[in-house]
């Protein structure tokens, strides 16, 4: 199953290089957004850039917002364009063409989170160059938890797509559903937060900033892992072909 | 003895209240071209999907390859190939890319990709343009390249939902002569279905006539042709009006008959009729009778007596109302 899986995952790849390769298809926003994002933005925020705790929530959400598109335009993409019945009549099990499609695009956002990451220490570290400050760098343990924060972020994301993307007519309907569901996501909780009074509000960001970095990194792991765990599972139950076929 | 290609006995798919498959009975032999034919909406593309395990049957049974459908799935799969409805290609990726995909998913080795994407695009003389992404291209490049991919891995069985649609007629005979080669040379058995009856009359050992899900017919072109033939008669001469028409009918004589605008008879006899009645009947008529020929039918002509029910004069062939495929749709938007 791991090479069918690869296979998939090689073919994903092909087809968001030739979109990047091509200016007219994507390659250009990729090209604005990495200047943006990895260029721009960095030099605005200086080292805060690198060292801010809120980086570590940032990228996962950065990722995250790509492999919506990505995984959208991976499965609805795919039954839009007729090609969906032909990948069902090969060979592959259902779960390697999953998982396949699943790996490529969280590959690819966590390539393009770390990616402007670095992109960003350098803008940083260039700018500052002759202030005497030493280099601004983000320490092993912090870029570790990044790292894991922005692939656990991706694939439950990605679990989600997967099952708006079966649900939906066509790659713009499935985007349009990611989209409102990404803001519900981020302004439910920001939401939640304005509806409690001030103390409200007072006691719970102490508490959370009582609990300390590390418990709510660790806590955050947990959650995601257990949120892609469930996800996945029940995506690999819901990608059968003879559902897949009249979908 | 070898299980023949394909077999299936009291096939039936239902979706929701419309029945696509209504007791399809048919066997396949190995190492033939094999027409499937029938109206849109007939269930043709319904039971390519259920003989390649990806739609389960609603009951009945098929084999393919001695390969249960509903529990070998994965085995069919693996042993045949498939271009379906439509040519299924990735239009961002290039032809050499498209053919390296469905090599790797069948897990051809390296030098044997190579040399099968080399040959088979040499073939189909795009060689030259495996670079170029094949949304480029034309309609029949694209379709040639996809019955590429359905052969590329040597598949035993490979079914092809209309090859020729959007082929040039240069690269319809070449594809017909690829075709016949695959059956004859390397021994696939290759289950098509077209619109294009001349083309299934040249090409296929044997048709299947479908209708409404139901196998209407079976055998040779020629056999086919010839039990309409049989039973197409034009009576030349003198003395037949409209009431010895009907009598006829009545009698039995004729499953239908018409008068010419010069007074000739054409009739088609009953299936255990024979024309020497009629004749020795219009004769004891007082019909001087000059001549009597049976028709040939063409293979068009036998294909829609075959598949028109007379009885049931307003259908559309070709009408998609109550079709297996609307059904499909239906039940996919249902769930």
């Amino acid at each position: 199953m791991l090479r069918d899986t690869i296979t998939v995952a090689w073919r994903e790849w092909r087809e968001i290089r030739a979109s990047l390769f091509s200016l007219r298809q994507g390659g250009l926003a990729a090209l604005i957004l990495a200047l943006v994002l990895g260029v721009v933005a960095p030099l605005q925020l200086g080292a805060e850039w690198v060292t801010s705790p809120l980086m570590e929530a940032y990228w996962p959400f950065l990722a995250a917002s790509l492999v919506s598109t990505l995984i959208t335009d991976s499965i609805a993409g795919e039954r839009e364009r007729h090609t969906l019945e032909t990948l069902l009549a090969t060979r592959m099990s259902d779960a390697s063409i999953l998982l396949g499609k699943v790996a490529a695009v969280v590959l690819y956002g966590v390539a393009f989170a770390m990616l402007n990451l670095v992109l960003g220490m350098i803008a940083v570290n260039v700018a500052q160059a002759g202030d005497g400050q030493g280099l601004v760098l983000l320490d092993a343990r912090h870029f570790l938890v990044t790292l894991v924060l922005v692939f656990l972020m991706c694939t439950f994301v990605s679990g989600v797509g997967v099952f708006i993307s079966l649900r939906a007519a066509s790659v713009r309907q499935a985007q349009q559903t990611f989209g409102i569901a990404l803001v519900v996501c981020v302004m439910g909780p920001a939401l939640a937060f304005q509806s409690l009074s001030p103390m409200g509000r007072f006691e719970l960001v102490q508490r959370l900033a009582g609990l300390g970095r590390e418990t709510l990194e660790q806590v955050a792991i947990l959650v995601l892992v257990a949120l892609s765990v469930t996800i996945l599972s029940a995506a690999l139950l819901r990608f059968r072909r003879g559902q897949l076929v009249l979908d | 003895m070898t299980a023949p290609a394909l077999r299936c006995t009291d096939l039936v798919r239902d979706f929701g209240k419309v029945r696509a498959l209504d007791g399809l009975s048919l066997e396949v032999p190995r190492g033939i071209v094999f027409g499937f034919l029938g109206p849109n909406g007939a269930g043709k593309t319904t039971a390519i999907r259920t003989f390649l395990g990806l739609l389960a049957p609603s009951s009945g049974r098929a084999d393919v390859l001695g390969f249960d459908v509903t529990r070998d799935a994965e085995s069919i799969r693996e042993r045949c190939g498939a271009l379906l409805e439509h040519p299924g290609l990735y239009e961002r990726l290039s032809a050499e890319e498209n053919l390296e995909f469905h090599g790797r998913a069948w897990r051809l080795d390296r030098p044997t990709r190579r040399a099968r994407i080399r040959e088979l695009l040499d073939r189909a003389g795009l060689w030259d343009r495996r670079h170029e992404p094949v949304g480029h291209w034309s309609r029949g490049m694209k379709q040639k390249l996809a019955v590429s991919r359905a052969i590329l891995h040597d598949p035993e069985l490979v079914f092809l939902d209309e090859p020729t649609s959007g082929l040039d007629p240069v690269s319809t005979a070449a594809l017909r002569d690829d075709l016949a080669a695959l059956a004859t040379r390397d021994g696939v058995t290759v289950f098509l279905t077209t619109h294009n009856l001349a083309e299934a009359e040249r090409l296929c050992a044997q048709v299947g006539v479908v209708r409404r899900g139901r196998l209407v017919a079976v055998g040779a072109p020629a056999e086919l042709r010839a039990n309409v033939d049989g039973a197409r008669v034009t009576v030349s001469g003198h003395g037949m009006d409209e009431a010895l028409v009907q009598e006829l009918r009545d009698r039995r004589l004729v499953a239908s008959a018409e008068l010419g605008p010069t007074g000739m008879l054409r009739a088609r006899l009953p299936d255990d009729a024979s024309a020497a009645a009629l004749v020795a009947f219009l004769v004891e008529r007082g019909v001087a009778v000059e001549e009597v020929r049976r028709e040939r039918a063409t293979f068009e002509e036998t294909f829609l007596e075959l598949i028109h029910d007379r009885h049931e004069a307003g259908e559309a062939i070709g009408g998609q109302h109550g079709s297996a495929r609307a059904a499909e749709q239906r039940a996919g938007n249902a769930t």
